[in-house]
């Protein structure tokens, strides 16, 4: 039986009256793909938001044993969860590789004082970090965009720079939102296989996806949100059987 | 010819000397603007803050060295508290409250006379070296003076904005949430940011008084936070270079505008409305045609999306 690396339990969030997440429980494995589904406007963002810090609802998350339902977004980034955004926020004023090198967690350069007193130790550390965003720009096939701004990526270059970017803190769980979303089908697998090669090295993913086909094919397990609830959880191929998540979806559409 | 030289020679160093008080003074707000995305419209009153924390400290007996670092630490003291409560809101609300804050300096200064003796200013403080210095050489030693601390300013700002930390800065005013994503404090970044722009604008503060060696509270308008701006904008934004020579080249046209009206019909006060037009469309065909500046990067241009 494996720890579950991150529970949350009856979280909730109104915005005036709009319950977002109403009452939500997850509990989520050690080295798992759990797949985040459900129509527009489920709460699925909003759980998010909630998860990674940038909102705050009622409820209890513990990440890794430690409470981060008060805790702000950028501590619990340093406690091992990385989150991309659902429309990818690249640096685009900054290069590829700047936008990777700034990630690492505890750069002795990032204090003022030893910039000035340890500059050596400054430059050595920025050289280990240069060699490991290169590592990690290779494992993502796009090391020749290092010199580029990140401004000049295309939609889905941005996604993998956000998923490399993400990988530059060690993380122990992700948190992807739609890494699918207007990707064109190469990239998107790409994208997928990605995720399948790090779930095998044993990373946790939590990750928001419209595209069913995409997500059952990666995921262990499949949580489905509807008005705030979640209405299903299981295996993926059991999902697929359920009669009202489909109804659900084709709703939603209307 | 040797007339001219005469003439021209301490012209230059008083244009040059006020440029380097300028090109340190908008370096602070460079900072601050430039690389962390603060916007401050009440820079003037740490230039304020320094330039009187020096005097008055000079006055009552301390060492000069001493009164200049007490103006900078001041400075960069009033920049922490300005910045507890405004830095973990919208950029908007550092604006707001620090162009409040400048008037309302401005206004305690002009006001409390037991401390500074308001509108009659203070006089009669000390100056670097001026007993050994012989007084018509004193302007060109407090030129090179003045360009050293300039020269040391910028390398010392140059490797800050190049380090981890600079990286950092630079995300921020990029988009915090990434950088907040990336378990970077950003409340504690911007504060650093704030304190250190402030501190050097106090530096600056404390060469302005050397310089001019009489201060009262009108030589710190809200004018002079713009100024800033214009130097910034012009030699780029984000570029530290950009700044030194968008300073040299505002300070330039300041004062070389000022014999320009001997060929034109106005008053002394129609011209300097004229000249702030023509700084006005200056940046406006700059905005134009080179919206980095002189040395910014197209590529980091804060300006637009």
């Amino acid at each position: 039986m494996k720890m579950d690396i991150l529970s949350v339990k009856d979280l909730k969030k109104h915005f005036d009256g709009v319950k977002a997440v109403d009452g939500c429980s997850i509990a989520i494995e050690t080295g798992t793909v759990v797949g985040l589904i459900g129509p527009n406007g489920a709460g699925k963002t909003t759980m998010f938001n909630l998860i990674s810090g940038f909102e705050r609802g009622i409820g209890e998350i513990v990440f890794k044993g430690i409470r981060t339902d008060n805790l702000s977004p950028f501590k619990i980034a340093r406690c091992g969860m990385v989150r991309t955004f659902q429309i990818p926020r690249a640096l685009t004023k900054m290069t590829v590789s700047e936008n990777l090198m700034l990630a690492p967690k505890t750069q002795l350069g990032e204090r003022i004082w030893d910039v000035w007193l340890h500059p050596k130790r400054v430059r050595e550390q920025e050289m280990q970090i240069r060699e490991k965003s290169r590592d990690i720009l290779e494992f993502f096939e796009i090391s020749h965009l290092e010199g580029e701004y990140a401004g000049a990526l295309s939609g889905g270059q941005k996604k993998l720079l956000e998923m490399a970017r993400a990988m530059m803190i060690d993380p122990s769980m992700m948190l992807l939102d739609e890494p699918f979303a207007g990707v064109n089908p190469t990239l998107a697998r790409k994208i997928s296989r990605h995720i399948c090669e790090l779930h095998e090295d044993g990373m946790t993913f939590l990750v928001i996806e419209h595209d069913i086909p995409a997500i059952t094919k990666i995921s262990d397990r499949i949580v489905v949100m509807n008005e705030g609830k979640i209405m299903a959880e299981g295996e993926p191929a059991e999902i697929k059987q359920r009669r009202d998540v489909l109804e659900v979806y084709i709703g939603g559409e209307r | 010819m040797i007339e001219y030289v005469d003439i021209l020679l301490p012209y230059i160093t008083t244009i040059l000397l006020i440029s380097s008080i300028y090109a340190i003074f908008s370096l602070g707000l460079n900072l601050e603007w430039g690389f962390t995305g603060l916007i401050n419209f009440g820079h003037v009153a740490f230039l304020a803050i320094g330039a009187y924390t020096t005097v008055m400290f000079n006055m009552s007996g301390f060492p000069l060295f001493v009164s200049v670092i007490a103006g900078i630490v001041l400075s960069g003291f009033f920049g922490l508290l300005l910045g507890i409560p405004t830095l973990r809101l919208r950029e908007d609300y550092l604006a707001i409250v620090t162009i409040g804050f400048s008037e309302v300096l401005r206004f305690i200064l002009l006001n409390e006379q037991w401390l500074t003796r308001g509108p009659f200013g203070i006089h009669g403080f000390g100056r670097p070296l001026q007993d050994v210095i012989p007084y018509q050489h004193y302007n060109t030693f407090l030129l090179i003076l003045y360009l050293v601390i300039l020269v040391i300013v910028y390398f010392a700002l140059e490797r800050l904005v190049r380090s981890p930390w600079g990286r950092v800065l630079k995300s921020i005013r990029e988009d915090e949430a990434v950088s907040s994503a990336l378990g970077k404090n950003v409340f504690w970044y911007r504060l650093q940011s704030l304190m250190i722009g402030s501190a050097i604008a106090g530096l600056a503060g404390a060469m302005l008084a050397f310089y001019i060696s009489y201060i009262d509270p009108n030589t710190f308008k809200p004018i002079e936070t713009f100024h800033a701006w214009i130097i910034i904008i012009l030699g780029g934004t984000a570029s530290n270079k950009g700044t030194i020579v968008g300073a040299l080249v505002f300070c330039t046209f300041l004062s070389v505008t000022q014999f320009i009206n001997r060929f034109l019909p106005f008053t002394a006060h129609q011209m300097g409305a004229f000249r702030m037009i023509v700084i006005g469309l200056l940046l406006m065909i700059l905005m134009m045609y080179k919206p980095e500046g002189i040395f910014g990067k197209k590529e980091e241009l804060a300006l637009s999306d």
